[in-house]
């Protein structure tokens, strides 16, 4: 069909003319309605329907038979036999049953567009989760910092330390100004210090202006709610124990909390650092202040 | 109409109501087109989802142990063979034969419906199987991406249904060739979707397992099985 425009105008003047003898509307003559300039006003019937039927049918089939051979199920050299048959059906039943090859070029514009971005938000989508796979959660699960209101202190840079690279001890004096009750202005109690530092807590519990983690319960107020948490345990009782033998009681929602807390992770994670009876104390100590 | 010297040439046969546009196309057919031009998108959208997560499943059933291929295939030929007897009842509403356009459309419907009857079949195997709207990546992206497939059909059946009742009362030349044609054009369209999701989801897709070792998933769930034990 790659004529060039007078020519093919001639022909279609002469085709049309000849047609016009012969036929009726209903029939464009096979060949020519498949593949040949079909003058305006032409379109198939019983027999280029129903032939292009059998041959749909006929690629079905095809399709199906290649997949029956038990070595070829799910193997990658199926594909692209099976996309090329399946294509040439999707073109077929657009071109005739929808007879867009006869209708008006705005027409299979306007659906070959639709059509393009169809296949372009299919391939980036793909491209992007199933060829340049990130993993987010391995990336993004120690970063995520929860959402909070910054009033006061918004020039704060909000710094998270990651579990595997410890953060140095805090700079006391940084947190001071947005900590809680309890921490003196003067500087940060030893328990405190531990908290964000090399007892690692901070990586995991969340504490106003002190610490963001959220794979344990928050520990804002931790001093009241300790108290009620195992009865016949005073709140510095059970604080000791979380820290020390993490596993003896799970929090969770039963508590009043927004989410049942996993079992054995604190545990896991304390096994590797090594907390002396004195640092267990001051920790502790400082608990004991968030009321 | 436009003249007979303009570059397009009027269609075949204006139906004597037919208005004059500024594109010389009707424009219930150019929305109609528009309208499937958009539902590309949207299908498109659901079928790149369950390609992005197949194989990443990482609890059963899985494809392989659930999805009939033969069967498929004999609803995918049932539906293309709707789309037959969908451009014969065009064929004979321009024609204006009325009662060959109501055999065919009753025809299109019956096929139509046992597609649909194959695919409540289907979904209902599964369900029986365990594999719920929610029990894996496979199943939720299955189900919505062949769920709003099969709502497409069932609306197109209901919009046919309503034709060849027309057809059936006015025997005076309603309902219009170009109110066929256009309700054929959707049924078409709903058949060129399923071609694309026979081929994906069955006849590529349908022999998944889980994930193999190294996979981004196994890796995903290893870890976080590391960080508990
Ligand atoms: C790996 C993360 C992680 C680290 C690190 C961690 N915790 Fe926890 N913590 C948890 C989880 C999860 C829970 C809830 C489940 C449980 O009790 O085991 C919890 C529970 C607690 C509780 C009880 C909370 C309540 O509402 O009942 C306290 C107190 C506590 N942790 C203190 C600490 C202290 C002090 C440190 C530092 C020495 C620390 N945690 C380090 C994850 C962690």
């Amino acid at each position: 069909m790659s004529t060039n425009p007078g020519q093919e105008a001639a022909m279609a003047h002469d085709e049309h003319a000849a047609h016009e003898e012969h036929a009726a509307h209903e029939d464009a003559g096979i060949s020519r309605f498949f593949f040949g300039h079909v003058p305006e006003g032409v379109h198939g019937g019983l027999k280029q329907y129903g032939l292009l039927a059998i041959f749909l049918a006929i690629i079905t089939l095809i399709e199906f038979l290649i997949i029956v051979p038990e070595g070829l199920q799910g193997s990658g050299v199926v594909i692209a036999p099976l996309v090329i048959l399946s294509v040439i059906k999707f073109f077929c039943v657009v071109a005739f049953f929808m007879h867009l090859k006869f209708e008006h070029e705005l027409l299979w514009q306007i659906f070959v567009a639709g059509l393009a971005l169809g296949l372009v938000v299919a391939l980036s989508l793909v491209l992007l989760f199933g060829v340049f796979r990130p993993t987010p959660r391995a990336f993004s699960e120690p970063r995520q910092v929860p959402f909070e209101h910054h009033v006061e202190d918004h020039h704060e840079a909000v710094a998270r330390p990651l579990p595997d690279e410890l953060p140095p001890p805090a700079d006391p004096a940084d947190l001071a100004p947005a900590a809680p009750a309890g921490a003196t202005a003067a500087g940060a109690s030893p328990g405190q210090t531990l908290f964000v530092g090399t007892a690692a807590c901070a990586s995991c519990h969340t504490i106003q202006g002190v610490a963001q983690g959220v794979l344990g319960p928050p520990l804002d107020g931790i001093a009241s709610a300790a108290a009620n948490r195992i009865s016949g345990y005073s709140a510095e009782e059970y604080i000791r124990e979380s820290i020390v033998e993490p596993d003896a009681y799970t929090a969770g929602t039963a508590d009043g909390l927004s989410q049942d807390y996993q079992q054995g992770l604190m545990s896991a994670t304390m096994a590797g650092i090594v907390l002396s009876d004195e640092d267990v104390e001051a920790l502790v100590e400082y608990l004991l202040q968030l009321r | 109409m436009a003249h007979a010297d303009t570059t397009h040439a009027p269609p075949a046969h204006p139906p004597a109501h037919e208005e004059e546009t500024t594109t010389g196309i009707n424009h219930r057919k150019l929305l109609m087109w528009v309208f499937l031009g958009s539902d590309c998108l949207f299908f498109g959208s659901l079928i790149a989802t369950y390609m992005v997560y197949r194989g990443q499943s990482i609890v059963g059933p899985y494809p392989r142990d659930i999805i009939d291929v033969p069967i498929t295939t004999v609803s995918t030929f049932v539906l293309l063979m709707s789309s037959f007897a969908m451009v014969m009842g065009v064929a004979a509403a321009r024609n204006g034969n009325q009662k060959r356009l109501i055999q065919w459309l009753w025809l299109t419907i019956v096929l139509g419906s046992i597609f649909i009857g194959f695919q409540v079949y289907e979904f209902n195997l599964f369900r029986v199987e365990g594999l719920r709207y929610e029990t894996n990546l496979f199943s939720s992206t299955f189900f919505t991406l062949t769920g709003f497939h099969g709502a497409h059909v069932t609306l197109g059946i209901f919009w046919l249904i309503c034709l060849a009742i027309v057809a059936a009362r006015n025997p005076a030349g309603r309902p219009s060739h170009l109110d066929v044609d256009i309700a054929g054009l959707y049924w078409h369209f709903v058949d060129i979707v399923w071609i694309v999701i026979f081929t994906l989801l069955y006849l590529i897709g349908g022999f998944d397992g889980p994930p193999e070792a190294g996979h981004a998933a196994v890796q995903g769930w290893n870890w976080v099985t590391g960080l508990i034990s």
